[in-house]
Order: structure tokens, then C-alpha cells, then sequence
């Protein structure tokens, strides 16, 4: 048994499509099953490893990403369904500017340990920042955090840099406003 | 120890990696040419595997190989101590639990190996009178002599104490539920195995490798860079990983498993269930006469792993006349291993509930009867604590929280619909550290470069080690690189048994002492910064070289200007007499509020106050980010945590992160956590005792006893789920 | 998950024909949360899979009636938010806000939200014996792990709950569904959609094969009425109900005029317990109605070995929601 006896075994499926999306803000394109989902295109197909597998079930939320800005459980969505739209993941996060307000509380609040679930953390944290009809009370930031479980416990941190991401945003907008 | 860097909180060094997608897990690695594992598991707990239907699947686009008992390499078992499970995988055609591996599919894609296992037909000759539980049996187990401890004469002293209670305690089985799944990917290169494994112990697993392989150790490396937690589950090797390494071997080809979550809660490792007797004696004034403490935990048919519930029994409070017995019971469940803590969780669990039940017979307060029974010197081996103040943990934690205000009458504590419950309970971990070796390499770009064989499992390991070079060498934390994470580095510790601290930095400073050491040997040799100056008038001081005169020469310049692009050291360290003069645990306590709304039977933990004496925290970010952690898996634990295997055929029922509850956002409560600074230099020059595990001691019991106070209702079945507590 | 083909379809018509013109077993998918999670645990085995995120199914408007009609692929949270629900139907509001979490809630649909299937793992394993999943295998739930089981509406063949707490509002609310298939266009209330599951617990609901829902019309508001939804469960979020009230009553002088109650966690459909709400109407707002309502809600309830502790569960939360609901009635 060597490996060239099994290195023609690759078979395209019959059903493969050609998917066109945008990821991270760069267009995209790719050729997969329509059994392949959109979380496992992201991390074998096009090399994006941060967004994590927890479940594979939408029960832990470690796979969220952005569709069209919206946090969604990227293990749930076919890749065939994201022809034509958005996706940002955690490496999307950051920009030339440096790191999002999101990671750079995470940072200073120590908002996690492992950091296997921290990506979904923060693509939660930072839509619900964004996201206008989530209230901004802690109550209210931990319940629609809650699909994002951190079996670390770092729950207490994480409230904690979500809540001073939001005070960091909020003054740079007032800056924004003013200069 | 006066410190700059140690002792204060700073980000950890890897965080922009975590924060950014960049940290690599074993999960994220992908190789040229790798195929992807897909385990098939068994779908009954007890018989034997009559036939597989493979010709589906084998048809099936992408699939290279499917392996299963007949069609895998003859390999050899590793020692018990070496591996999760030493039952090899496809060893023969008995099945002893539910998902136990019955076939490999290997394909070119995931999808592909996915599609082609869930084609995988089998027949089992499946037999009745599977165990299912020791809850949900009269067998009593083996004894485990082994395990027995006995001081004085606690049957004869409990018959004769004039207070007395004696109440058996049943733990569900708990998973561990770490985020990142039980994941391999293994590959052979030239005779050599390279593992990529999510681990807490790459050169035990490298060791178990080679002799599961039949290889020499130099043949085979395991890397683990970053894990997803393990909690314990990660700490030996399981059969995925062998299977996958065989498979690499059989296909030439990379091969990389990761399991499902469904699997990894079946066959990577549970806390197993418990069912505990506390027998306690007490005089009226509540000095303790008598703790018998009787243990039976479970096993699986392939592997015996013993939870030592009782080991922290003889220790915790002063008293003559102690016994402790463990016995073992093999079920038909994928093998149990260390859970965070473990042993002592299950059993501190019960003694700190007892304990409660005795101080409502004397009519007592609670903390009160813990101060009663206090143990000023390790009362299991008569010798003294290398650094113990319980005490001021006792007291600051229930001022903090307010425990003086406590009404002791059950039910008393109203807030509109709510009853308030106040508990507490005692927290308590050994201290242990190992020896271990470390490497130092001090670089001409005045950078420092420490490693060593041990891992970062999320507490915070790179981040410790990089301030101990900080601190002794005075470079910044962003010239320090930190290598941990693979098994050809010097031989570090299991990220377990909250040792790493105490184990691993004592060895990166003896490296870095001899790093120094060879450092200034360059800076006085010929054409030195220092020539011609002796090395021990040679101090280091911010990066640099620095003589009696106040010359200073950075080290990169030292090097650069001998042309040399590095000087390293090699250290180790280990425990020495200390051990034998005295005895080592951290202490702390818990004090918790429930709150009980009966009209709808809702229970939730408020607010949590916990003072945890960890000697000095390298890091009190990191350290207290575990104790938080600890309290949220507590609560899980206490309240909801419970692998349900099926009474009537053993299959795990709930194997999913939808049908196990561990506790969300929501359910977090106020924490206070307070880390007094007592640092323990008798354990190591840096006063640091290890924090991932003693937080989650006592909690779960200081739960239970602030729902007793809240409902009147002492619940000895845990989790305490709210049919238990409800008022029908 | 196994292979399938897939096409998205433009509009309802080309949705059908997909479905229609293909022998094989089809499935319709909108947020996937059902559907996905399924498939990959070999559950759902659809042979093609039809996309139908692309129909435009997306409105929430006002009907001159005053009813409200919502698009099927209205997303849960757009739904629970959307200001014409706040206002008139904060019922349905927070029962969506109860369900799941943020992330599922922003894939999931509101026809997809009526078409989930069970949480009973015995369904959910292809190895575990289930009439829904595989008619005639037996069920392994009846003298198995039941705790989350179904007190009403069970069967000797099932005792499967629905999980949805959306349905549990509309099911108190009152609604039509509007379906469309290769016959055309029909119409059906809501409480007629999801089937007992009697004999045949595969058969779920009364949609026909090729046939979607395109629209859910509220029936209109109560008028005056106060609402509470409260959901009860073992942790404080991202979990299903183990018993769920949803209540809306309108007070005058102290005594009932209008009651809706629908219970959700408890039975094999969203459970709308119209005798109880009979009973309401008409009595003083008092603990005494409301005991006695939930004695009527729970007269049928058949406890299993496990989910006996259901049955005074579910009674506190019709009483609380009751309660909470006659308060805001009386405030509003």
C-alpha cells in the first residue's frame, strides 16, 4: 500500500456546485457537495480554521459566524445556501486599523481561557453590539449571549468586555461625531 | 519575593493568536495529501459484533480504507497508567459500551467519511443484563484495598458519640464537555508518527505511542499548541487515536479524526457516577469523634480507572478516628477518567454535605462547625502544612458575602416570590509538583525563547512561564517566546492535577539561570563585552549584562558581537525534602445564594463569594478566571449535569450539548472571587500552589446545602433537578 | 450527512414543481436549523433539497381586518421584533425570544418554526426504536428516559412533545395558515395543522406532500387583553421547555372576559386547552378561576415513569402566567 495507489482516488461528485460568496470582504468561490456545510467549507475548503466546531448541531455556538451581518451557527447552513451573500469570520474581525474593539476587551478582560468557543464569542458579542433591538443591560447582553456556551466558565469576563467594547464603540462614535 | 512581572495581572501572551483565529488547534491542522477518519460506533453497551456491512460504504465517492477488528495493524497494549483505555481498538468483536469504535471509514473529504460510516450496516448478537449504572444497581463492587486509609478506632467512636448522621450520597456520571472534541491527526514520515493531538499530555502520549507502535520514543512526536480544554479527558490517549495513527500507518497518508460530539461523549471519558457513605460522630459542642466515608465509583469493562473520592477525607478536619474505603464497579459505559478535580469533587462533595447535615442535628452554624474541627496540621500524616489560612478564608469570604446576616431556619429568606438559600462548604486540592526540564535560549535579536514539554490547556501556561522569564531576566513580555506543546521539547508535566505551575516554573528558571551562566561565560571570555571580568560580579538587570561599575551590555549584544545567534540553558527541577516535612494542599470556601421561586419551581444560583488560598497566583487574571470557570461548572454540576444511560440497555441518551445541560450565559451568577497572597515558598521559589482544579471542590455541595436552607429539603441525589425539590 | 441534490428555487411555483418533479424524498429548506441538524444525524434522508430562501416570503402587514400576515420566511427574530408583534401580539414576542438562541432565532423561519420536529432523543437516534422517525419499529421513549416527555395528547405509539414555544403563542393567539401546493391554494387553522400523533406519529401535520406554507395569519388581537408567556426549564436560557404557559386574558370589573391558554413543553402539538379557556371566561380574575382552569388544562394528562413532576409543573405555569398576564390586563 502506497500513497500513489490511493492519490487518484479523488472523485468528484456528480452533484458539486459552484458557490460564489463573499468572505471576510474578499469574493470568494467554491466548488463543493451540497452536503458540504457552510462552517466545514470555511475551515477545510478555504483554510479559515478560526471559526470551531463544538457540536456540529447548533447546541454550542462555537461556529458563529456573520451572514450578511446577522450572527448565525455556520454548522446549520449548507454552503450551497450562501451563494450571493456575506460571510464574516473571526479573521474578518480585525482590521489594518488593528484589533476590533470586541477582541481588544476580550484581551484586556481576560474574557476567556481555551479559546476554542472565543471566536463565537465575539462574533456574537460584536453583532449584538450592532444590533439595535437587543437591549444593553447585562441581563439582557447575557440572555442573547446564551447561545454561545463557554464551558470554561468565563462568562463573567466575557459580559465584562462586551459591555466595555460597547463603552469603547460608543466613544469613538461620539469622537467620530465631533472631530 | 518582591516582583515586577510575577504576581501581576497581564494579557495573556497567546491571546491575539485566540483572538484573531490564529491559535492553532488539532482540530485546524491540515497536511498535504490528509484524509479525514469518521469513527462508527457501536450501537448497543453489552455483546458481540456479529457482522459488518461495509460494501455500501466502501462503494461510496471518496472512500480510501475502512478499518475494523480483522483489517487493522496487530499493535501492542500500552500500561494502564499510559492510556485512557488500554483495550486496543478492533481488538476483538465484544462490545463493553455504546459507541464503542466498531469501524474507521477513511475518505478523501469529512463529508465523504461522514456519508460512508453512516452507510456502515452492523449485526449484533446484542445480550441482556447490561449494567447500566451503579445507581441503578444493587452490586456493590470490589473493594479496592489499595484504597483503605484508617486512623483510630471510627466504629467504635461513632457508636459511642452522642450526635450522630449516616447518609449515602449518589453523584450522577458528568461528561466533560470540552469545547474542542477529542481530535488526531497522524501522520507517518519516513518510519517516524507525527500526532497531532488535542491533548494535556504530549510526551505521555508520545510514550504511549512508541509502545503501542513498537517504536523507539525518538521515533514518534506529538504536538499539541493549543487545546480546546480537556478538563482531565484529554490527560492519556484515547482509542481514536490509535486507530488513526494504525490507519495513517496502513494507507501512507495523513489522517486526521476528529470525533463527533456524540462520540466524544460516549467513548472520550466521563466523571464517573458515585454513591457515598458518610457516617459522622460528633460531640454536642460539634469536635468531630468519628468520619467513616465509604466510596464506590464506576469502571468500565476495558480499563480500570479508580476515582480516589476519599483521599482528601483524612485531611480536611482534625480528627482521631477516620476510615476510608473505595470500591470499584465495572459498567457498560465507555471508560470514566480524571473530570477537573476528580475524585475529590465526588467526595468533598459528600463530606461538605454531611457536614451540613450534621451542623443542622447539633444545631449549629455550618462555618462554626468547620472552625470546631479545624486541622492545624495535616491530621493524615501528623505533619505540618506547608502554608495554610483557611481561617482567613473562612472569614473574608463570609464577610464579603454577608453570612452573619443568615437566618438559619430553612425558608426564613424571602424576596418577593423567591426564598433565599445560604450555603457554604469547604474547598480543598492537593498542591503536588513533579520534576521537569526546560530549555532557555537567549537570542542576539534580545529576544528570549523558554520552553518546555508541558501544554497550555487554557489556564494560562504560556503566559506563567513568559512572566517567570520576564521577571528573572527583566525582558519585556513581547521579546519572550514561549514554546509548550510538543514532546521533543524537555520533558514537562500532564496539564493536570493543577501541578504545571508549581512543576514547570522552577524548571524555566534553572534553564534560565543556566542560559545565563553560559551567557556570561561568552560576555568574559575572549573579545567579550566583559572580558576578562569574573561572572559572578556579573548581575542581570533589564535585559542586560550589568558589572559592579554600572556597565551595562544588553545580551543581544553580548552575542551579537561574538557572532553567536544564541546561548541556551538547559534546567531542571524537582521537589526535594520538603516533601517528607511537610504536607501540601490549598484550602479555600465557598459561600453561595439560591434563590427558590416554589410558586413556579424555579432554582437558580445568585451569587457566589469564594476565597481561595492558591499561595501566590503567577497571574491573578488567569488564576481568577479558573476559580470563576470552576464555580459556572460547579453550578452545572449541582443543578443539571447528568449522563442518562438508558436503565434498560446502557445507551447514552443524552449525548449532545442540547440534551446535557451545562450552564449558559444566563445562568451565571454574582461571583466574587478573592485570591488572598500567601505565597508558599516551601512548594517553590515562587509561592505558587496551581489553580485549575480547587474551585471547583465544595461548590457543588455548597449549592445543595443553600437549597436545603431555602427548601428544608436535603436532596442527596445530585444534580438537584427541580422535580426533586418541588413542592407536589 | 449523506448526499443530496439541491436547487433554490425563485418563487412558490418553482418550488413545487422542484418538489413535484422529482420522485425522489424532498425537503423544502428555509433556516435549516431542523433540517441540517437532521440530516446529519441520518434522521432526515432527503434525496433533494430545495431551497427556499429566495421565495418572496419575507413581509409582515396588516390586513384590513386587522389581522396580521406573516411570510413564512420571516425569521424568528425579525418576527419577535418587528413592531406590528410588539405592539399587538407581545405574546408571540416573547415566546419567540424564549426559543433557542440568537444565532438559531436569526436562521429560523416562522414556517419552519411550525415544521420542527421533536427533541425526543429516542427520534433523534437511528439506532433507538420510533414509530415517528420509522413507522412500526415501537417506541423506545414509553418506558424509556421520558423526563422531557409529553403528559397530553400522547399515544401508545408516541410521546413525543413539539418543541416549539413560537407555536405555543400562535396557538393561543389563534391563526390560519395559508398553504400552497400543486392543487393550489387552501387554508387551514392553526390548532388543525399539527396532528396527534395517535396510530401514526410520522404523520406530523396536514400539509400534503409538495405543499409549503406561504403565509401564518394571526387572528386579531384581543382588545384589552394582558398577555404573559413564561417558559419553565431546568437552565435559564438556550434550553426547551419543560412545561410553557402562554396567556392572553382581557379583564372588565374584575372578571374575565376573553382567555386564551396554550401550553407548550408538555404535549405532542402546541396545545391550545380550550376548556380551560371556557372555564375562564366569565369568572373573577382570582387564583380560585385560575386553579381551576389549570385543574381542566390537565384533566387528560398521562404521566409517564419519569415526567410525572410535568403535570404540577405545568399547573404553576399556567397559574403564574395567568397571574402575570391578569396583571398587565388590569394595568394595560
Amino acid at each position: 500500500m502506497n500513497m500513489k495507489e490511493y492519490s487518484t482516488q479523488t472523485k468528484a461528485v456528480e452533484t458539486d456546485t459552484t458557490v460564489t460568496l463573499t468572505v471576510n470582504g474578499e469574493p470568494r468561490q467554491l466548488r463543493v457537495p451540497p452536503n458540504v456545510g457552510l462552517l466545514d467549507a470555511l475551515r477545510d475548503r478555504l483554510g479559515l480554521t478560526g471559526t470551531k466546531k463544538g457540536c456540529d448541531h447548533g447546541q454550542c455556538g462555537a461556529c458563529t459566524v456573520h451572514l450578511d451581518g446577522q450572527a448565525i451557527n455556520s454548522c446549520l447552513m449548507l454552503a450551497v445556501m450562501c451563494e450571493g451573500h456575506e460571510v464574516t469570520t473571526v479573521e474578518g474581525l480585525a482590521s489594518d486599523a488593528g484589533l476590533h474593539p470586541v477582541q481588544q476587551a476580550f484581551l484586556e478582560n481576560d474574557a476567556y481561557q481555551c479559546g476554542f468557543c472565543t471566536p463565537g464569542q465575539m462574533m456574537s458579542a460584536s453583532a449584538l453590539l450592532e444590533d439595535d433591538r437587543i437591549g444593553t443591560d447585562d441581563a439582557a447582553v447575557r440572555e442573547a449571549m446564551s447561545g454561545n456556551i463557554c464551558r470554561c466558565g468565563a462568562y463573567k469576563n466575557i459580559l465584562a468586555a462586551i459591555q466595555t467594547a460597547r463603552e469603547q464603540m460608543q466613544d469613538a462614535q461620539t469622537k467620530g461625531k465631533t472631530s | 519575593m518582591d516582583t515586577q512581572v510575577i504576581g501581576h495581572r497581564t494579557p495573556r501572551v497567546d491571546g491575539e493568536f485566540k483572538l484573531t483565529g490564529q491559535a492553532d488547534y488539532t482540530v485546524d491542522w491540515q497536511v498535504r495529501d490528509m484524509l479525514y477518519g469518521y469513527p462508527v460506533p457501536a450501537s448497543i453497551a453489552h455483546g458481540t459484533l456479529k457482522t459488518l456491512h461495509l460494501d455500501t460504504a466502501r462503494a461510496m465517492p471518496g472512500v480510501v480504507d475502512i478499518f475494523h477488528h480483522g483489517h487493522f495493524p496487530e499493535l501492542y497494549r500500552a500500561s494502564k497508567s499510559q492510556v485512557s483505555e488500554m483495550r486496543l481498538p478492533f481488538e476483538d468483536e465484544r462490545i463493553h459500551y455504546d459507541g464503542q469504535y466498531i469501524a474507521l471509514v477513511v475518505a478523501e473529504s469529512f463529508e465523504q467519511a461522514r456519508a460512508a460510516a453512516h452507510a456502515v450496516q452492523a449485526d449484533y448478537d446484542q445480550e441482556d443484563g447490561a449494567r447500566t449504572s451503579l445507581l441503578d444497581t444493587d452490586k456493590e463492587g470490589q473493594l479496592l484495598e489499595s484504597e483503605g486509609v484508617s486512623r483510630g478506632d471510627p466504629e467504635k467512636a461513632f457508636d459511642k458519640a452522642p450526635v450522630t448522621i449516616d447518609h449515602t450520597y449518589d453523584i450522577a456520571a458528568e461528561s466533560h464537555m470540552q469545547m474542542e472534541m477529542h481530535a488526531t491527526l497522524a501522520e507517518w514520515r519516513d518510519e517516524r508518527l507525527i500526532v497531532h493531538e488535542s491533548s494535556q499530555g504530549v510526551v505521555y502520549q508520545h510514550k504511549a505511542m512508541a509502545r503501542i507502535f513498537g517504536l523507539p520514543e525518538e521515533s514518534v512526536e506529538v504536538v499539541s499548541h493549543y487545546i480546546g480544554s480537556g478538563f482531565g479527558n484529554k490527560l492519556f490517549m484515547w482509542p481514536h487515536a490509535v486507530a488513526t495513527a494504525g490507519a495513517a500507518q496502513m494507507l501512507g497518508r495523513p489522517v486526521k479524526t476528529i470525533l463527533p460530539r456524540q462520540q466524544d461523549m460516549e467513548s472520550g471519558g466521563n466523571r464517573p457516577a458515585s454513591r457515598q457513605r458518610l457516617r459522622l460522630g460528633a460531640k454536642q459542642d460539634g469536635t468531630l469523634l468519628s468520619i467513616r466515608h465509604d466510596s464506590t465509583t464506576e469502571t468500565s469493562f476495558v480499563h480500570p480507572y479508580v476515582d480516589s473520592l476519599g483521599s482528601a477525607t483524612p485531611s480536611l478536619y482534625a480528627c482521631d478516628n477516620v476510615a476510608i474505603s473505595q470500591r470499584l464497579l465495572e459498567v457498560n459505559h465507555g471508560t470514566p477518567c480524571p473530570m477537573r478535580a476528580p475524585g475529590e469533587t465526588s467526595g468533598i462533595h459528600a463530606l461538605e454535605t454531611a457536614l451540613d447535615e450534621l451542623a443542622v442535628e447539633l444545631g449549629m452554624d455550618p462555618l462554626e462547625l468547620r472552625r470546631r474541627n479545624y486541622a492545624k496540621n495535616d491530621p493524615a500524616s501528623g505533619l505540618p502544612w506547608s502554608s495554610k489560612h483557611l481561617d482567613d478564608c473562612y472569614t473574608n469570604a463570609a464577610k464579603r458575602f454577608g453570612w452573619e446576616k443568615r437566618n438559619p431556619t430553612p425558608g426564613a429568606m424571602r424576596d418577593g416570590d423567591e426564598i433565599i438559600g445560604w450555603g457554604m462548604a469547604t474547598a480543598c486540592w492537593p498542591a503536588m509538583r513533579l520534576s521537569c526540564s526546560a530549555r532557555v535560549e537567549l537570542r542576539d535579536d534580545g529576544s528570549v525563547m523558554a520552553a518546555c514539554g508541558t501544554q497550555d490547556i487554557g489556564t494560562g501556561t504560556y503566559t506563567i512561564v513568559a512572566q517567570t522569564v520576564a521577571e528573572l531576566s527583566g525582558v519585556s513580555l513581547k521579546d519572550i517566546e514561549v514554546r509548550l506543546g510538543e514532546s521533543t521539547l524537555p520533558a514537562g508535566p500532564l496539564s493536570g492535577g493543577s501541578m504545571v505551575t508549581a512543576t514547570a516554573l522552577p524548571a524555566v528558571a534553572a534553564a534560565l539561570r543556566n542560559a545565563f551562566d553560559a551567557l556570561k561565560k561568552v560576555a568574559t571570555g575572549e573579545n567579550g563585552a566583559f572580558e576578562g571580568s569574573d561572572p559572578d560580579n556579573l548581575e542581570i538587570e533589564a535585559g542586560a549584562l550589568v558589572d559592579k561599575q554600572g556597565k551595562r551590555v544588553s545580551f543581544g549584544e553580548i552575542l551579537s558581537q561574538q557572532k553567536l545567534g544564541s546561548v541556551s540553558g538547559e534546567g531542571q527541577a524537582a521537589p526535594g525534602d520538603e516533601k517528607n516535612q511537610y504536607s501540601f494542599r490549598s484550602f479555600g470556601a465557598h459561600f453561595v445564594e439560591v434563590r427558590w421561586d416554589p410558586g413556579i419551581s424555579r432554582l437558580r444560583v445568585a451569587r457566589v463569594v469564594s476565597s481561595i488560598d492558591i499561595g501566590r497566583a503567577i497571574n491573578p487574571s488567569t488564576a481568577r478566571n479558573q476559580v470563576e470557570g470552576s464555580i459556572v461548572m460547579g453550578i452545572g454540576m449541582a443543578l443539571t449535569e447528568k449522563l442518562d444511560y438508558d436503565p434498560r440497555d446502557g445507551r447514552l441518551i443524552n449525548n449532545n450539548y442540547a440534551d446535557y445541560i451545562v450552564p449558559c450565559h444566563a445562568d451565571m451568577p454574582e461571583i466574587d472571587v478573592e485570591l488572598p497572597d500567601n505565597p508558599d515558598y516551601i512548594l517553590n521559589e515562587f509561592g505558587a500552589r496551581g489553580v485549575g482544579e480547587i474551585g471547583l471542590t465544595g461548590i457543588a455541595a455548597a449549592i445543595g446545602n443553600a437549597v436545603y436552607h431555602a427548601t428544608g429539603k436535603r436532596i442527596r441525589e445530585f444534580p438537584i433537578t427541580l422535580e426533586k425539590v418541588m413542592d407536589i | 450527512m449523506r448526499t443530496f441534490a439541491f436547487s433554490a428555487a425563485e418563487n412558490v411555483d418553482q418550488a413545487i414543481i422542484a418538489c413535484e418533479s422529482n420522485n425522489a424524498e424532498a425537503s423544502y429548506i428555509a433556516g435549516g436549523t431542523t433540517l441540517i441538524d437532521l440530516v446529519k444525524l441520518d434522521v432526515m434522508r432527503p434525496e433533494r433539497v430545495i431551497d427556499l430562501n429566495r421565495l418572496p416570503l419575507k413581509e409582515v402587514e396588516r390586513l384590513d381586518d386587522g389581522r396580521l400576515r406573516i411570510g413564512a420566511l420571516v425569521s424568528n427574530t425579525d418576527l419577535a421584533h418587528h413592531p406590528l408583534v410588539t405592539q399587538h401580539y407581545p405574546l408571540l414576542s416573547q415566546a419567540l425570544l424564549a426559543g433557542a438562541s440568537t444565532q438559531l432565532r436569526n436562521m429560523a423561519t416562522t414556517a419552519g418554526n411550525i415544521m420542527q420536529r421533536t427533541r425526543c432523543p429516542y427520534f433523534r437516534d437511528v439506532a433507538a426504536a420510533c414509530n415517528k422517525r420509522d413507522p412500526g419499529s415501537g417506541c423506545d421513549a414509553l418506558g424509556g428516559i421520558n423526563r422531557m416527555h409529553a403528559l397530553l395528547g400522547t399515544s401508545e405509539h408516541c410521546i413525543a412533545t413539539h418543541p416549539s414555544d413560537m407555536c405555543v403563542a400562535m396557538a393561543a393567539l389563534g391563526a390560519t395558515l395559508a398553504l400552497e401546493g400543486p392543487n393550489g391554494v387552501r387554508e387551514i387553522a392553526f390548532g388543525d395543522f399539527h396532528r396527534l400523533p395517535m396510530d401514526r406519529p410520522d404523520l406530523e401535520h396536514e400539509l400534503e406532500p409538495n405543499e409549503l406554507i406561504t403565509h401564518i395569519t394571526l387572528d386579531t388581537p384581543v382588545v384589552g387583553g394582558g398577555s404573559h408567556y413564561l417558559k419553565l426549564r431546568d437552565r435559564a436560557s438556550y434550553e426547551f421547555a419543560l412545561a410553557s404557559a402562554a396567556v392572553v386574558v382581557a379583564v372588565e370589573d374584575g372578571v374575565i372576559r376573553d382567555a386564551r391558554l396554550a401550553l407548550g413543553g408538555v404535549a405532542t402539538k402546541p396545545w391550545q386547552a380550550m376548556e380551560a379557556e371556557q372555564a375562564l371566561t366569565g369568572q373573577p380574575a382570582k387564583t380560585e378561576s385560575f386553579e381551576k382552569a389549570a385543574e381542566i388544562a390537565l384533566a387528560d394528562a398521562l404521566p409517564r415513569e419519569h415526567n410525572a413532576f410535568k403535570v404540577p409543573l405545568a399547573r404553576q405555569a399556567i397559574l403564574r402566567a395567568l397571574e402575570k398576564a391578569t396583571q398587565a390586563a388590569m394595568n394595560s
